[in-house]
């Protein structure tokens, strides 16, 4: 394990000390794959770490594992110091992490601003009973809620705002994953997983979400952990840099080490190309 | 009053005066069949008489409650479409072609009218109505789409000033005014002819006065009327107030936020703006819909009193049988909770049902002596009904949640199966358990309930049609509030994305049994009616059929949608029970237009009968349905959006769209990325 740190840590932002999410030893196999080996990550809150590496390293399975959409085989993940292993992904939610997916998956046949009701559901108290009588309790609830609502969408400007009882499904791609984040932050959680979160986007875009994603650590204080492919945006964003290659941890730690760390040149290009760029740093220091 | 006059009863300006003509017609020719060429009149003059003459032979046929009934019925009937008349003229923005309403009005409401007045059944008339619409719906849309299509214009969503909304109310009142005083004289001059060739004999002194009393005051009533609705037609405008949204509620509206509307989609503002006036088709607005709802309200409570006037004898047998229908309706809705909303295929429901009936079967009734020793005085234990029929729905709630827990982990085809196994394996249980159930020949003797004063048994029919009333309402009410709500959201949520709806918080374990067990409840109560109603439960009455029954109601009315599974549930209703029979009926009759056919298809296929072939009418039917409205016949915005997302008249894209650069953000807004 302690050969994988670098050895400068930077200090974590905000409250420090204590890891907010902890993954120790985590292993997944399904059947005979291994699609997470060992892994262990510490995620300081208020940070922003990125999980990189190539297709198929297991990036996502991480993100299913913290969820609880799969069980760890062997392993530990723990939230404020406190195992979340077994819970159901329900429960996840309501101790404090929220998540949006590679590939969004939003309510398509239900407006946005009911996507981001349905996204509060944890946050609201009514039952079947409060349901059908509307006492003034539920009633205060839902208009709270739908206030609320909006205020979420108002984090991203008046674009949401202006479709707020538009239909999702019609909304263009960049909208959706904001709607998709959108109600992810409606749970109010205190850890945020995005996959992938700026996927299919030019570069107009990827910087506005660049922009957004900061500004939900740094206005809304959450601890962030993302699964990105672009380079660029990892760099330039991440507090941390995790490195994942067939499901393990070849790496970890600033953002300037992991990208000149050896070991990741070679999993994200092949070893000829390692020794090409062994060559290139050769020549340069010449 | 001079000044009233001068400002809104004269001959309005020129457009107006072409809105009320249309409208006024419009509105006038149904009315005037239905009060003419059908019963209107006769049954209005016989509640005259019997009010006010109550010793004539035609004044003591019908006693007081019919005949009070029969008025508040009327009074209604007449006095909204009165202000229909003045909400279309205010609603209309002028740019429908009169002459395809005009059409469109004399084959959705003349046709019925005359049909029903000539086979002298409602439900039957109705179906040959639908024979009638079907092709011109068709030949409707054909012509529709063989139109060039014109770009058509996105709904003009300005707000009205101060100024054009007066006007609006003035219209209003012009129209109510003017229909009130076009019938009020055309009535007279009809009754005229009436009194003048004879036909009023003893009676006429009172229809006289009758006859004057009108003509005064429905002109008058129409001047009101007209005020009323053009006040409703207001409360459903864009204001352009200069006031800034206030409340809350006006910044999330959109029908009321202008910069709201103008942000969603072609298609999307479309929706929006079929309910704000002025409209191209007001009534389809969500204004008019309070006119028929309030009509319907009026129609279900008062047809056991008007039914004698319009349709003559034979009155118990159709009440019993329109009862009837109302369960179907609660087996629907139940089922909707389960399908509809959640999303879960449930192909066992009579199970639940089963469980409602034997509740109150075993309690209520002599069985209750034979099983416990307790020897039940029927008077009073007849009060039990009540708190049984609660009772019977927790039962069956509670097995909705143990028959619906071992699915939880299976997804469609499964969850189907193993619903559909249950629903074989209750009523079969049932029928093995004859110490308490009775067995095959099932329990009789069931106690009905009771109420102050009401005689309830078999030959009343009358007590259980307003139960049955009461119980619909009671559910259909329940049935809004949990859609709307939280626990609403999160089946929808499961519905659409179940791996999602965990992702967000929702708890399926806990959600899907609350789907089964709203479901089951519904359908509880329905049994405990069921078992009341009838006297007898046998295990014969419950099968697997009952439940693809149940399910085809809810497919066909339109999964999900709380209206479309009612008008499911009846369509499936009339047509199984209803039209076939009544088509029988009239067959047979050698008096009738039908008979000559039907004794030709009786040569043809002996053993024909409308009954007989119930099931393959009733297949062509779902067919047909399938292939060319698979959202069912009210299908809610959600699934007409599933299902028809990628028909063209959705994704109209302005011309202008392809222009904006890509990456701008007009492109965006235009452009929709699939």
């Amino acid at each position: 394990m302690s050969a994988n740190r670098v050895k400068d840590e930077p200090e974590s932002v905000g409250v420090a000390g204590e890891a907010l999410l902890e993954l120790s030893g985590v292993t997944k196999r399904f059947g005979g794959l291994v699609a997470v080996q060992d892994v262990d990550l510490q995620v300081k809150s208020k940070e922003i770490v990125s999980i990189i590496g190539p297709n198929g390293a297991g990036k996502t399975t991480a993100f299913n594992l913290i969820t609880a959409l799969y069980r760890p085989t062997s392993g530990d993940i723990r939230l404020a110091g406190k195992s979340i292993v077994g819970l159901s992904p329900d429960q996840i939610v309501t101790r404090g992490i929220a998540r949006t997916f590679q590939n969004i998956r939003l309510f398509n046949n239900m407006t946005v601003l009911e996507n981001v009701l349905v996204g509060q559901h944890t946050q609201l108290k009514a039952g079947i009973l409060g349901s059908l009588f509307r006492p003034p309790a539920v009633r205060h609830e839902e208009e709270a809620a739908r206030q609320r609502a909006i205020e979420l969408l108002g984090f991203f400007g008046t674009a949401l705002l202006e479709r707020q009882e538009e239909y999702v499904i019609n909304l263009s791609y960049a909208d959706r994953r904001r709607v998709e984040i959108a109600r992810a932050l409606a749970a109010k959680p205190l850890l945020l997983l995005l996959d992938e979160p700026t996927a299919g986007m030019n570069e107009a875009e990827t910087l506005e979400a660049v922009k957004y994603i900061r500004r939900l650590r740094d206005e809304l204080g959450l601890t962030i952990l993302l699964i990105e492919h672009k380079l660029a945006v990892t760099m330039g964003m991440s507090d941390r840099i995790a490195v994942l290659d067939y499901g393990r941890k070849i790496a970890e730690g600033l953002p300037e080490d992991v990208r000149r760390d050896e070991r990741v040149i070679a999993a994200y290009l092949g070893r000829p190309a390692r020794e090409d760029q062994k060559a290139a740093i050769e020549q340069q220091e010449e | 009053m001079a000044t009233l006059m001068s400002g809104t009863l004269l001959p309005p300006a020129r457009e107006t005066r072409l809105l009320v003509i249309k409208w006024v017609i419009a509105l006038l020719v149904p009315l005037l069949v239905f009060t003419f060429v059908w019963n209107g009149e006769a049954a209005i003059n016989q509640i005259i008489v019997g009010l006010f003459i109550h010793n004539s032979t035609l004044g003591s046929r019908y006693d007081w409650t019919t005949l009070i009934g029969a008025t508040i019925f009327f009074v209604l009937f007449y006095g909204l479409l009165t202000a229909l008349a003045g909400y279309a003229v205010a609603a209309d923005s002028g740019r429908q072609n009169p002459i395809m309403l005009w059409i469109s009005m004399v084959v959705f409401t003349v046709v019925p009218i005359v049909l029903i007045s000539i086979v002298n059944d409602l439900f039957v008339g109705i179906s040959f109505s639908v024979l009638v619409w079907v092709p011109y719906f068709l030949i409707l849309r054909f012509w529709h789409r063989s139109r060039p299509a014109v770009a058509s214009a996105l709904p003009r969503l300005t707000p009205l000033n101060s100024e054009e909304q007066a006007s609006l109310v003035r219209r209003a009142i012009a129209g109510g005014f003017w229909f009130g005083l076009t019938f009020a004289v055309l009535s007279l001059v009809v009754d005229l002819i009436y009194f003048f060739s004879g036909q009023y004999g003893t009676d006429s002194g009172i229809l006289l006065i009758w006859i004057v009393l009108r003509t005064v005051l429905l002109p008058l009533a129409g001047y009101f009327l007209g005020r009323l609705s053009g006040g409703l037609a207001l409360r459903h405008t864009l204001k352009a107030n200069g006031k800034k949204a206030q409340s809350s509620k006006e910044a999330i509206d959109p029908r009321l936020n202008p910069s709201l509307l103008t942000g969603l989609s072609a298609s999307r503002s479309r929706e929006e703006a079929r309910d704000l006036v002025p409209n191209d088709a007001p009534l389809n607005s969500s204004g008019a819909r309070n006119f028929y709802l309030v009509l319907l309200f009026a129609f279900l409570l008062c047809y056991p009193m008007i039914d004698p006037l319009l349709f003559g004898p034979g009155t118990e047998g159709r009440l019993s049988l329109y009862g009837d229908a109302g369960r179907y309706v609660i087996l629907a809705l139940g089922l909707n909770i389960v399908v509809g909303f959640a999303g879960l295929l449930d192909l066992g429901y009579v199970a639940f049902f089963v469980f409602g009936a034997y509740t109150w079967a075993l309690v209520g009734s002599p069985q209750l002596t034979v099983l416990t020793g307790l020897v039940s005085d029927p008077h009073i234990w007849s009060w039990l009904f009540w708190p049984m029929v609660l009772v019977a729905a927790l039962i069956a709630a509670l097995w909705g949640v143990l028959l619906g827990a071992p699915t939880l982990r299976l997804r469609g085809d499964y969850l189907a199966i193993v619903t559909l196994g249950f629903g074989e394996i209750i009523p079969i249980i049932a029928q093995n358990m004859d110490k308490y159930t009775g067995g095959t020949n099932g329990l009789s003797g069931i106690y009905s309930p009771a109420f102050f004063g009401v005689q309830w048994n078999v030959s009343t029919p009358m007590p259980y049609y307003y139960l049955m009333l009461f119980l619909v309402a009671l559910v259909l009410f329940a049935n809004v509030r949990l859609r709307d709500s939280r626990l609403g959201r999160s089946w929808i949520a499961i519905r659409e994305d179940e791996i999602a709806a965990a992702s967000s918080g929702i708890n399926l374990v806990k959600t899907k049994l609350f789907a089964f067990g709203a479901g089951a409840f519904f359908s509880g109560i329905a049994g405990a009616y069921f078992a009341a109603k009838l006297s007898t439960v046998a295990s014969s009455n419950f099968s697997f059929t009952d439940s693809v029954l149940y399910l085809s109601m809810v497919v066909l009315g339109g999964l999900g949608s709380i209206p479309g599974v009612v008008v499911g549930a009846l369509a499936v209703y009339a047509i199984n029970v209803l039209v076939l029979a009544g088509l029988d009926n009239i067959g047979s009759d050698p008096a009738s237009f039908l008979h000559p056919g039907y004794a030709q298809l009786q040569a043809l296929f002996p053993n024909f009968s409308f009954g007989n072939i119930r099931n393959l009418i009733f297949g062509i039917i779902l067919i047909l349905i399938m292939i060319y409205r698979p959202e069912g016949l009210i299908p809610s915005a959600r699934r007409r959006r599933e299902l028809h997302h990628q028909a063209k008249e959705d994704e109209e894209v302005e011309v202008g769209a392809l222009d904006a650069t890509p990456g701008s953000a007009e492109f965006e807004k235009e452009v929709r990325v699939e």
